[in-house]
């Protein structure tokens, strides 16, 4: 298993240059002059071309990435060309909120999700059944903005129920972390609740439908134990598989969530990033994108032998 | 191998542990809610460097921080700040400026004559105004520790107005050792003067930005009047917060979690002030100007009669309320310099008090020659007033006969390519759509866009003798008087030769919570001196 880990840890190299050559000549040739940004309103041309030069982006793309892969493959992503900070350390500054709010939206989203999934494979053709594809139907067409807003106006501005906006670190208790998650999780999360349910309902209704399960229910196994000890365990592979995937799409709801609702994350640093065409932090911060997403899989992959010990690596 | 659920949840409890560890470290006591003061901006601080940038955002953490010898007070008139005693020669050629007692920087030392130098110094460098007054400067020197000492060319009426100036860069006092920076560098220290010290460890650049009260600050004893007079702290702690959801700062001042929204929404207007708990200001009453600039290094805007044709077919009224909705908040003016100053003047507006024609622009486009050729023209998609003005601009050009072609992109595009002097064909433009604060808009010289100096100039390079002569000759101005009557030249000119085309003026009110007071107006910057929160 760990030369297989190894293996796959080899295989992400290429595709991380490859992202970074993309996200590198993307955010190049788009429009956009982060001296300009920087200069202001007022700036003449000449001002606008000393802010250039002193930034290092007269200088040719070509020499450009190489400068910046060299630092990249020493670890350093560079440096922020509006602060003067260090964009590894303004990604770990953004990193506990957005991985805060990840966390709670995988909670809030898997533990519904199956729920609603084998119940409405348990209860196939019924009107709960419907409902929870409704359910589905709505999570996956609602944009998660419009979801934010509506739940803002109802438990924030009407009920006083819960925060508008922002993020308490949870060294200061975790109610006051908690309650700021709990509507950017519901809103970032009915996407991802509608695709897990989906695929629950679908995988169960198959395995619902193997002769074992007949079996066991002629022996008279109760229905909790049947659904979700024999059926719910041998459905998992490809659920965990969808869960591994919606990262994606976890990641690209971040950016909007954590805007909508003012949490100081990654996705909302490399949305300003890209506003003012600050190069390094949007490179970096898709670089280490990337290299979630491909290390999520790899954990995906591994998890496989937990659900089922036929798997060896 | 096998890995077991146990080992999972395992390392899931102790990442999370990890995760906390370094916030749980850092936490630090802060001031109550009752003594913070949280704000929600128009925008983001770029830089923390605001003689780096003419950055607006970059302008609000220098107020916060740093100081002015003078600054501009409710009647457009300079007033010392950091300075005590100062007066002219009577050759009108030798400015002396002595620092009041008691100025400190934060870092304990006193405030020097040689800091405020090479400040000045440095400002000078990167600001028009500063460059514009620097010509005519022989020499900036310390004469002893608290004694500046300014020796001019010639005499210059704006050496005060330059210094007190609130549109950007804004002339702050730094120490010698940041102002020796080179003024193309940022400089990397934050150590002001000002009535606030940047709390760097509690700041989270594209977040929060936190400020705390500076102890040790010496307010003036005049009452506030604009950026100048007492600046008394009241509160503990103020926090620019960034929140680019506009919808989401509104929720947050209406919940409470917010005491300031700089710029809400005009349809959210309603429903602020149907809000007991909140009160709308209009916080700055020159408002901002809206520009449309036409570049002058290309057909058909190289032609003066096509430059006329715009004036006389821009509709004001039809830019402003498209946006602006509420003619509370706007108002048509045809003045070359900023209406509600005493610098309005009703010189050679015909094309205002007339207009708009499309007949007149129509034929004065045909004696342009013009022949068909498209006409660039910059959409910023981002900026609602910017992508309403230039849809609504397209329309009004292409119903007298200009080819429009828009190109949107975001603002940052455009200002991009607004530095572009190629032919639009090669990646240049022919219109872009700006605004510009009322209060540099006022003044011909501190407003970089006011200048006609060509190809040295700002985007749109016009070129015009005499305007250049005109401004010159309102800088030397002995009084108001003449001054106004420059200005009635220097207008009567400009709307011949058209440098550019205004389409209205407009204020944004700000909104705040009831319960935080003492709100002082000014154009430019937000003082947060004198409020005060119950």
């Amino acid at each position: 298993m760990i030369a297989y880990i190894i293996r796959r840890l080899i295989a992400t190299i290429p595709v991380m240059l490859l992202v970074a050559v993309i996200v590198f000549l993307l955010v190049h040739l788009a429009p956009g002059d982060p001296a300009s940004v920087i200069a202001g309103d007022n700036a003449t041309s000449d001002q606008i071309a000393a802010i250039r030069a002193t930034l290092g982006l007269d200088r040719p793309l070509w020499e450009q990435f190489a400068i910046w892969i060299w630092r990249v493959l020493q670890g350093d992503l560079g440096q922020s060309l509006f602060w003067n900070r260090g964009v590894a350390e303004l990604i770990l500054q953004r990193a506990e909120p957005t991985i805060s709010l990840a966390i709670t939206t995988l909670i809030f989203a898997v533990t519904i999700a199956i729920g609603l999934g084998v119940l409405a494979a348990w209860k196939a053709g019924s009107g709960i059944d419907r409902s929870v594809m409704g359910l589905a139907v709505a999570g996956f067409s609602l944009p998660v903005f419009v979801v934010g807003y509506l739940l803002v106006y109802l438990f924030a501005i009407e009920l006083r129920w819960l925060p508008v906006q922002g993020y308490r670190p949870i060294a200061e208790g975790f109610w006051p972390w908690l309650e700021r998650l709990i509507l950017p999780s519901i809103a970032l999360g009915l996407a991802y609740l509608a695709l897990i349910a989906r695929i629950t309902r679908t995988t169960m209704l198959e395995i619902l439908a193997e002769d074992y399960i007949r079996t066991a229910q002629a022996k008279g196994v109760a229905t909790r134990p049947m659904l979700f000890k024999h059926a719910l365990k041998n459905a998992a592979v490809p659920i965990v598989t969808v869960v591994g995937i919606g990262v994606a799409l976890l990641i690209s709801g971040v950016v909007i969530t954590e805007t909508v609702f003012n949490i100081p994350g990654v996705g909302r640093l490399v949305v300003d990033a890209i506003t003012r065409r600050d190069y390094p932090i949007i490179q970096g911060v898709m670089l280490v994108f990337s290299a979630i997403y491909v290390l999520v899989n790899l954990a995906v992959d591994l998890s496989y032998t937990l659900f089922d010990p036929r798997v060896r690596y | 191998m096998k890995t077991t659920r146990r080992q999972v949840l395992g390392a899931g409890v102790a990442g999370s542990a990890l995760l906390a560890a370094p916030g749980i470290v850092r936490s630090q006591p802060r001031p109550p809610a009752a003594r913070t003061v949280r704000a929600v901006m128009h925008g983001d601080v770029p830089t923390f460097d605001p003689i780096w940038t003419t950055a607006n955002m970059a302008a609000y953490h220098g107020n916060m921080v740093y100081d002015t010898l003078f600054g501009i007070d409710e009647n457009v008139q300079p007033q010392p700040q950091m300075v005590g005693r100062h007066g002219l020669s009577d050759d009108k050629l030798t400015l002396t400026m002595e620092l009041r007692d008691g100025l400190k920087w934060t870092d304990g030392t006193d405030v020097t004559a040689r800091d405020c130098v090479a400040s000045l110094r440095r400002w000078a460098a990167r600001d028009g105004a500063g460059q514009h007054m620097m010509e005519r400067v022989q020499d900036i020197s310390a004469r002893d520790a608290k004694t500046i000492v300014m020796r001019l060319k010639e005499p210059y009426g704006l050496v005060a107005d330059a210094m007190a100036k609130t549109s950007t860069p804004i002339c702050f006092m730094m120490r010698e050792r940041e102002a020796m920076t080179d003024p193309m560098q940022k400089i990397e220290t934050i150590v002001g003067s000002g009535p606030f010290i940047m709390n760097e460890r509690e700041t989270r650049p594209g977040s929060q930005y936190v400020y705390d009260r500076n102890p040790n600050y010496q307010p003036r004893s005049e009452p506030p009047s604009w950026i100048a007079g007492g600046k008394v702290v009241h509160v503990e702690r103020v926090i620019f917060q960034n929140m680019p959801d506009v919808q989401t700062a509104i929720a947050a001042l209406q919940a409470g979690e917010v005491d300031y929204v700089e710029q809400p929404p005009i349809d959210a207007v309603p429903a602020l002030e149907a809000d007991r708990d909140i009160a709308l200001m209009d916080r700055n009453p020159l408002g901002n100007v809206g520009w449309i600039r036409l570049n002058f290094l290309h057909p058909p805007f190289n032609n003066v009669k096509a430059r006329q044709a715009v004036l006389w077919a821009v509709d004001q009224e039809a830019h402003l309320k498209a946006t602006f909705v509420d003619p509370r908040f706007y108002m048509k003016c045809g003045s070359f310099l900023t209406c509600g100053t005493p610098y309005e003047s009703n010189a050679n507006t015909e094309w205002f008090q007339r207009g708009p024609n499309r007949e007149r622009a129509r034929q004065l486009l045909r004696e342009s020659g013009y022949n068909g050729e498209p006409v660039t023209l910059l959409q910023a998609t981002n900026i609602l007033y910017m992508t309403n003005s230039a849809q609504i601009l397209a329309q009004e050009l292409r119903a007298v006969g200009f080819n429009i072609q828009m190109v949107p992109m975001d603002w940052s595009g455009v200002v991009q390519r607004r530095a572009v002097k190629a032919p639009p064909d090669q990646g240049g433009w022919n219109i872009f759509i700006t605004s510009a604060d009322g209060l540099s808009s006022s003044n011909p010289i501190w407003a970089a866009a006011h200048a006609a100096t060509g190809e040295r100039g700002w985007f749109g390079w016009p070129s015009d003798e005499l305007h250049e002569r005109l401004r010159n000759e309102w800088v030397q101005a002995p009084d108001l008087e003449t001054r106004q009557k420059v200005t009635q030249r220097l207008q009567e000119n400009a709307w011949n030769f058209v440098p550019h085309v205004y389409y209205g003026q407009w204020r944004t009110p700000i909104a705040h919570r009831r319960n935080v007071t003492g709100w002082i107006n000014s154009p430019g910057v937000v003082p947060f001196w004198n409020v005060r929160k119950t």
